[in-house]
């Protein structure tokens, strides 16, 4: 059940008026009603990956508990470690088991040594990379004292299965979520209609960017070896843009569904693409992500390392970007994609720039010829990068690269549908100029509300609609539902 | 040396770090007060605080300072 569906909407539409109106002032039976919705949308596509949700949040409720009931460190540290081991143990298991299995053949075979492993048939739980990543940071938290354990059952497996970023995140921390979960909420038509607002932009941004970028992108990277190369550095700026489209609008989406519900989620993108560097695009791209990473890796890890200097700064960024490419999957492709980002930033800490912080572009109309070009930059740096991300194996990567890097590049590109690629590039073009006239609010069409009167603003969003519903390209599953 | 006193001293190493004379730090400033204060320049910072006062923390003390009120008394406790 995917948000722009309709059976999540018929469920949305039920669980909406249930909330507001059936259970309306009680927060403990809408905590209840959170709880049994986010096991239904969970179990309508799998349900028997429901057992492990549960047991996870389960494990993890009463590890909370204990690790700070116990007096004793040893054993707190024990408890701690229980809950890590679960953790991680379960995204080994079911995310990156049969990668090491085979990685560890290969690796056998290369010096002619054969090896008869066997590797097992796993599927992956959907959203597991997300909601595990909840529950090692709310162990890590309640370990380092910054929140107190949650006792009340409901409301902690709520936060774990919380549906409106159960699937793609964003990855809420418990200290952000769980107090909203534990106190009273009250219907808010302001906060109601700027989610709507939210969730509208996330369509525009997945259905009719994304998905028309997605039907250029499968053609040019299906073909590429028989393509030029001018053909694949289009397909890789709309792959570029796709990704962008796909993600982003659904964090716009799941943080629209949440505030319908009265609650505030974490920001996902701060408009990456307006970056000054790789650094700041880190910053702004998959932000409950890297901000993860940033609190529980980088940093005690740049701790650890400060006497190396600049050569401890650049160990702890590899390792984090690693964690970060293989968080992505079990695929060579997503290590190198980690190991090429975190090598972005090796200049940057070299020449000393990582620790001057740029003039923030927001507010401002024009960008100088330095800051554009520092963009354009930014975004050439990732368009390498989705290269290796798209790949299906290093050799494709490479062999895309070769192609890539040619003299045909300034050839005509050969493309099946020329005018639906003129269409697109239009939607893209409209993407960012709304995005750039927009890029002081927390999403781009955030403050039409307080900015435009009633007639305008209901011009844009019927503008939006008709847009959607002529425009949209159809069936594309979001990118991120396979990490 | 008076917690005050670690205040002013402290300022003038983000002033020299952070390479902007504008930051004014109070007990409660916290890294979310001063736009330079971020992941990266963090570990700089606590280098050159080591250094200054001439002590050594744990990993687990520097994470556990909530602004600067609490590094200030992680100094004089060391001292």
């Amino acid at each position: 059940m995917v948000f722009n569906s309709l059976p999540f909407v018929l469920f949305f539409l039920i669980f909406f008026f249930l909330y507001w109106f059936a259970f309306k002032g009680n927060y403990k039976l809408q905590n209840i009603l959170v709880l049994g919705g986010s096991y239904f949308f969970y179990g309508w596509w799998d349900w028997r990956f429901l057992f492990l949700l549960i047991g996870v949040s389960a494990l993890n409720f009463l590890l909370g508990i204990y690790i700070d009931k116990t007096e004793s460190t040893a054993r707190k540290k024990w408890l701690l470690y229980i809950g890590l081991l679960q953790g991680i143990g379960g995204l080994f298991v079911f995310k990156y088991f049969n990668f090491f299995v085979t990685s560890f053949i290969d690796a056998f075979a290369a010096i002619n040594i054969s090896l008869s492993i066997h590797t097992i048939r796993i599927i992956l739980p959907l959203g597991i990379s997300f909601y595990t990543f909840r529950t090692i940071s709310y162990l890590l938290d309640v370990d380092r004292g910054k929140i107190k354990p949650c006792t009340d059952w409901v409301v902690f497996f709520s936060y774990v299965s919380f549906f409106p970023s159960l699937i793609s995140g964003p990855i809420d921390r418990a200290g952000l979520l769980i107090p909203q979960l534990q106190k009273k909420r009250e219907f808010d038509y302001e906060q109601a209609v700027d989610g709507f607002r939210q969730i509208l932009w996330g369509l525009f941004k997945k259905l009719v960017v994304a998905d028309n970028c997605a039907t250029f992108t499968n053609e040019i990277f299906g073909n590429f070896e028989s393509l030029p190369a001018s053909s694949l550095l289009l397909g890789l700026f709309f792959y570029t843009i796709q990704i962008y489209a796909d993600f982003s609008g659904y964090s716009d989406m799941a943080i629209g569904f949440a505030r319908l519900i009265g609650f505030n989620i974490t920001k996902n993108f701060d408009f990456p693409f307006f970056s000054q560097n790789i650094a700041e695009f880190w910053q702004r791209w998959h932000i409950s992500l890297t901000s993860w990473l940033t609190d529980y890796v980088f940093t005690p890890l740049s701790i650890q390392f400060r006497d190396l200097g600049n050569r401890g700064l650049i160990l702890a960024i590899m390792i984090n970007f690693l964690i970060i490419g293989i968080w992505h999957g079990a695929n060579w492709t997503f290590v190198l994609f980690g190991l090429l980002h975190g090598a972005y930033y090796i200049p940057l800490i070299l020449r000393g720039k990582i620790f001057k912080k740029k003039k923030s572009l927001k507010g401002k109309l024009v960008p100088s010829f330095t800051e554009f070009r520092n963009m354009v930059g930014v975004f050439l740096m990732a368009m390498v990068g989705f290269v290796i991300f798209r790949a299906d194996n290093i050799s494709e990567a490479f062999g895309f690269y070769g192609k890539l890097f040619s003299s045909s590049m300034f050839s005509v590109p050969v493309i099946s549908n020329r005018s639906g690629a003129v269409i697109t590039m239009l939607f893209i073009i409209v993407l960012f100029v709304i995005e750039w006239l927009g890029k002081s609010n927390e999403y781009a069409i955030g403050d039409i509300g307080t900015r435009f009167s009633k007639p305008v603003r209901w011009g844009i969003y019927y503008l939006l609609v008709v847009t959607i519903f002529f425009f949209a390209a159809t069936g594309k599953e979001f990118i991120y539902f396979q990490f | 040396m008076d917690k005050n006193e670690v205040l002013i001293q402290l300022q003038e190493i983000f002033r020299d770090t952070l390479d902007n004379e504008e930051v004014v730090l109070t007990f409660d400033t916290t890294a979310n007060d001063v736009e330079e204060w971020d992941s990266l320049t963090h570990i700089h910072l606590v280098v050159s605080i080591e250094k200054h006062f001439k002590v050594r923390f744990t990993s687990k003390e520097i994470q556990s300072w909530k602004n600067i009120g609490e590094l200030a008394d992680g100094i004089l406790a060391k001292k």
